[in-house]
């Protein structure tokens, strides 16, 4: 143990005070070696640092966060092959593959071929991993953020990448002058004139407001940030693909499908592969017949309903990550009755989550308690209660509230994957306790409408219900639906001590800081509950048995450069 | 002479109707929930993105100019996918062509020779089996025939592939192999209806005059029906396809999807839903070409195995 001691104290040598105080945590059991390697990889600290340090402090199991950029999976088998096709069935891209403006997991699967981000959220590890930055870190309060990128890396087009090009890249995607799809993510976050490098392999993020989750805002997750060449027209883009990835294009035919071939400048584990192909389906059914039909190798992503045939069967291999995917049951609190939290509270009594997750996603994934955090995230606690279904504490409450045979209400939904059955499933559990739910289904273009108060009957609706797609970090869930400035706020939640909690939440760097406001917004959201969520969704995606090396995330990315198919 | 003259004029009219169209569906997409930027950038997009898109695509000016920008750029760019219509809509329109000439090839010969067994044999048991049989098939949807099909024949037997796209530079016979199981189920729900127009026309022309001047005159029964009965009863038949080409052409949504077809009836459809007002003009416009030259050459064909057509139209 001295042995280990003084390693650590040389380790501990030049380290910040936010590291230092990380390895403490560590030593005193305060956070798991998982947490530590999660936490430890989000503030920069190397993987070779942090496998180090736990080694000095004992540890003998030799995992460690790995620098490549795409890891291997749980899933390989077999000696290695190299060579042959993959044959990939995805969603059609729903519009131009243009890294500013795609929306939709078909769009971000095709950036991702060909394009790399500064780091990859690796869902199938828990961890950030280094991408096309080498390493990162904050300043004291986390509003200054600094980034050191990788050297040698080429653009397909034979261009180094510097921090000319990050620079560009993240100014065209914050700038709210354009068309782009990340400003939701940047809005209060990071503006043009906030992006700057420092050196030619150093960018320096300064931000309207401290954040302690901002590597997430560059990583993966926010899947429209891939590094592009600066000056690049983004309408042009997606007749070149132009990026730094191990594929580059081969042959992209809108509504059609695509192909890519090995990059062989390629700076990281280069492709086994020959090729990869791409069929795009527009829908998820024909998907899952082709693969059935062996005319495809593997589904990009799929969701549970209407996958029973593949996911009970031996014949695939099934990949399932943790998401953050989820659905949110909204309710206007400044509409009678739902302005007193005693009848919300009811609402959320009568749900049945664990049949909901067992009958509508074939049980590929969890039940959720009414706040947005979750498995997926590390700030969650943990320690508060799940609340479970109960109808005579719904009949009591709604009794208090004055309401002691019920109410009549409405509730407006969207034709998306299994959420018209998750509103059916709510209007019969409701009825349970006298609440009469009169559902309205509509379709995408009309319950979204303008996305604007007013304009939208997602955000208008008395009651609405919503999907929520996956985020490394809570953020968003805790900002835009629930804070009293929150642009889809469709529960009209208005709340000063919540406001206050998330703006501390959102810039604190401790992970034990960090903890600890999630438990009091857990606390709060479960007093008020002015949303209940119902579940998190498993990220699914299907292969045949003899494909190895996939490296999917939950919001349907795919990097295929370990993947190989054995003989 | 007198030809030329019916065909100018329909030509004519056709271009009218065409400008009708283009007008209608232009106004009709204006009405639409939703604006394009919005599609584009999805439901979660900030609304300053969203103004900024539509500022490019040029959407958020007055309607006269959106129109004639269009028009005067035809077919212009796709806002969807930010590219020109042309290479787009071409390809697909050839794939399209391509199913529903091999539909019409086997449905064709398929539903006359239906039509005229069952009315040769009129209320005998095979009449009612042929009937029977269509009328069934004509009811079952698509999307239903189809999954049947891709399970039964792609997974189970593993004879035929799940899609209808061929690989890139597949010889005749391969693409031909890829279309077989998505023609199945249009030649199901057509098969019924084309041999029910064949039977009533084959049973009239069997009940006229002539074909019982033509049986009195000692006509051998086989040469009197080809020579006489089925010349006319083949009329009202040929109408029927004609507008059943116009489906064929661009109404195979479900087919389509269902066996990963980029089609003209797939494109519409996305344009459609997706708010590409270009896509959608680009779209139903062609596939109304294709509508008024079937059923120009429908009218042709029509007016030369029925010379009181041609006497009308000179007159």
């Amino acid at each position: 143990m001295s042995r280990g001691n003084s390693e650590l104290d040389r380790l501990r040598a030049g380290r910040t005070e936010l590291e230092n105080h990380y390895i403490d945590e560590l030593v005193s059991g305060n956070v798991s070696r998982r947490d530590f390697l999660r936490r430890g990889s989000m503030i920069g600290m190397s993987s070779t640092l942090l496998g180090a340090i736990l080694a000095a402090c004992g540890s003998s199991s030799s995992k460690t966060a790995s620098s490549s950029a795409a890891g291997t999976t749980s899933t390989s088998s077999g000696p290695v092959t190299k060579g042959g096709t993959l044959r990939i069935g995805a969603v059609a891209p729903a519009a131009a593959v243009n890294p500013l403006t795609v929306s939709d997991a078909g769009g971000l699967l095709m950036l991702n071929q060909t394009g790399e981000f500064l780091i990859f959220d690796s869902n199938l590890k828990l961890e950030l991993q280094p991408m096309l930055a080498l390493s990162w870190s904050p300043n004291t309060d986390g509003s200054v953020w600094t980034f050191k990128l990788r050297p040698n890396v080429t653009f397909h087009n034979g261009a180094a990448m510097t921090a000319d090009d990050v620079v560009y890249t993240f100014q065209q995607l914050s700038d709210p002058k354009n068309a782009s799809n990340a400003l939701s993510a940047f809005a209060g976050v990071l503006t043009p004139s906030g992006v700057k490098a420092t050196d030619p392999m150093t960018v320096e993020f300064t931000l309207e407001a401290p954040n302690g989750n901002f590597p997430y805002l560059v990583s993966s997750d926010n899947y429209n940030a891939i590094i592009v060449p600066k000056g690049t027209d983004f309408t042009k883009w997606q007749s070149t693909f132009v990026g730094t990835g191990a594929f580059k294009l081969g042959k992209y035919t809108q509504g059609v499908g695509a192909s890519f071939v090995p990059n062989p400048n390629y700076w990281g584990t280069k492709a086994l592969l020959d090729s990869t192909t791409f069929n795009f389906y527009m829908s998820q059914a024909p998907m899952i017949l082709a693969l059935q039909g062996n005319s495809v190798d593997v589904i990009a992503q799929f969701t549970p309903a209407g996958a029973a045939a593949i996911l009970n069967s031996p014949s695939y291999k099934i990949i399932k990550l943790p998401s953050a995917n989820h659905r949110e049951l909204s309710m206007r609190n400044d509409i009678a009755p739902f302005t007193d939290p005693r009848v919300r509270q009811a609402v959320a009594y009568t749900l049945d989550r664990p049949g909901a997750v067992a009958a509508l996603l074939s049980g590929d994934g969890s039940v959720a308690n009414d706040y947005p955090f979750g498995p997926r995230f590390k700030s969650t606690d943990t320690s508060v209660p799940q609340r479970t279904q109960n109808i005579s504490m719904a009949k009591q409450l709604l009794a208090a509230a004055g309401h002691p045979d019920g109410f009549s209400t409405s509730l407006k939904t969207e034709i998306y994957q299994e959420i018209p059955q998750l509103a059916q499933v709510i209007v019969e559990d409701a009825a349970k306790a006298g609440i009469k739910i009169s559902p309205t289904v509509e379709t995408q273009t009309l319950y979204y409408g303008k996305s604007t108060f007013g304009n939208s009957d997602w955000l208008d609706g008395t009651m609405s219900l919503v999907d929520y797609g996956d985020r490394g970090a809570p953020n968003v869930y805790l900002t835009a639906p629930l804070t009293s400035a929150g642009t889809w706020n469709a529960a009209r939640f208005k709340n000063k001590t919540y406001d206050g909690l998330v703006k501390q939440y959102v810039a604190a760097l401790d992970l034990q800081m960090q903890q600890q406001i999630a438990g009091k917004i857990e606390n709060l959201l479960l007093q008020e509950t002015p949303i209940v969520y119902p579940y998190w969704i498993d990220g699914l995606t299907a292969s045949t048995p003899n494909v190895n090396g996939l490296n999917p995330t939950s919001i349907a990315q795919l990097y295929l450069n370990t993947a190989y198919k054995s003989a | 002479m007198n030809m030329v003259r019916f065909i100018l004029k329909r030509l004519g009219l056709a271009l009218i109707t065409l400008w009708i169209l283009s007008v209608i569906v232009f106004l009709l997409g204006q009405v639409l929930p939703s604006d394009p930027g919005r599609s584009i950038l999805g439901p979660l997009a900030a609304p300053s993105a969203v103004h900024a898109l539509d500022h490019q695509l040029g959407v958020d000016k007055p309607i006269l100019t959106q129109y004639w920008n269009w028009i005067s750029n035809f077919p212009g760019t796709s806002y969807q996918y930010q590219a020109p219509i042309g290479p787009i809509l071409g390809p697909a329109l050839l794939r399209s062509l391509k199913l529903a000439i091999f539909a019409l090839i086997i449905l064709v010969p398929l539903g006359i020779v239906g039509g005229v067994v069952s009315a040769l044999n009129a209320g005998k048991p095979i009449d009612r089996t042929i009937s029977v049989v269509g009328q069934t098939m004509l009811t079952v949807p698509e999307f239903v025939s189809g999954i049947v099909l891709i399970v039964v024949f792609a997974v189970a037997l593993g004879w035929l592939p799940v899609t209808a796209t061929a690989p890139p530079g597949s010889g005749f016979f391969t693409q031909i192999k890829y279309l077989i199981l998505p023609v199945i189920p249009l030649v199901m729900v057509l098969f019924g209806y084309i041999a029910r127009m064949a039977r009533v026309g084959t049973i009239e022309a069997l009940q006229s005059d002539y074909a019982r001047t033509a049986t009195l005159k000692g006509l051998p029964r086989g040469v009197m029906i080809r020579r006489h009965v089925l010349r006319n009863s083949l009329l009202p038949t040929i109408t029927v396809i004609a507008t059943q080409t116009g489906y064929l052409i661009g109404g195979l949504v479900v087919v389509e999807t269902l066996f990963r077809y980029q089609g003209v009836g797939l494109l519409t459809y996305n344009a459609a839903t997706q708010h590409d007002i270009p896509m959608l003009e680009a779209c139903v416009l062609t596939i109304g070409v294709v509508y008024m030259v079937v059923t120009l050459l429908a009218d042709i064909l029509f007016s030369l195995l029925n010379p009181r057509i041609r006497l009308r139209a000179a007159e």
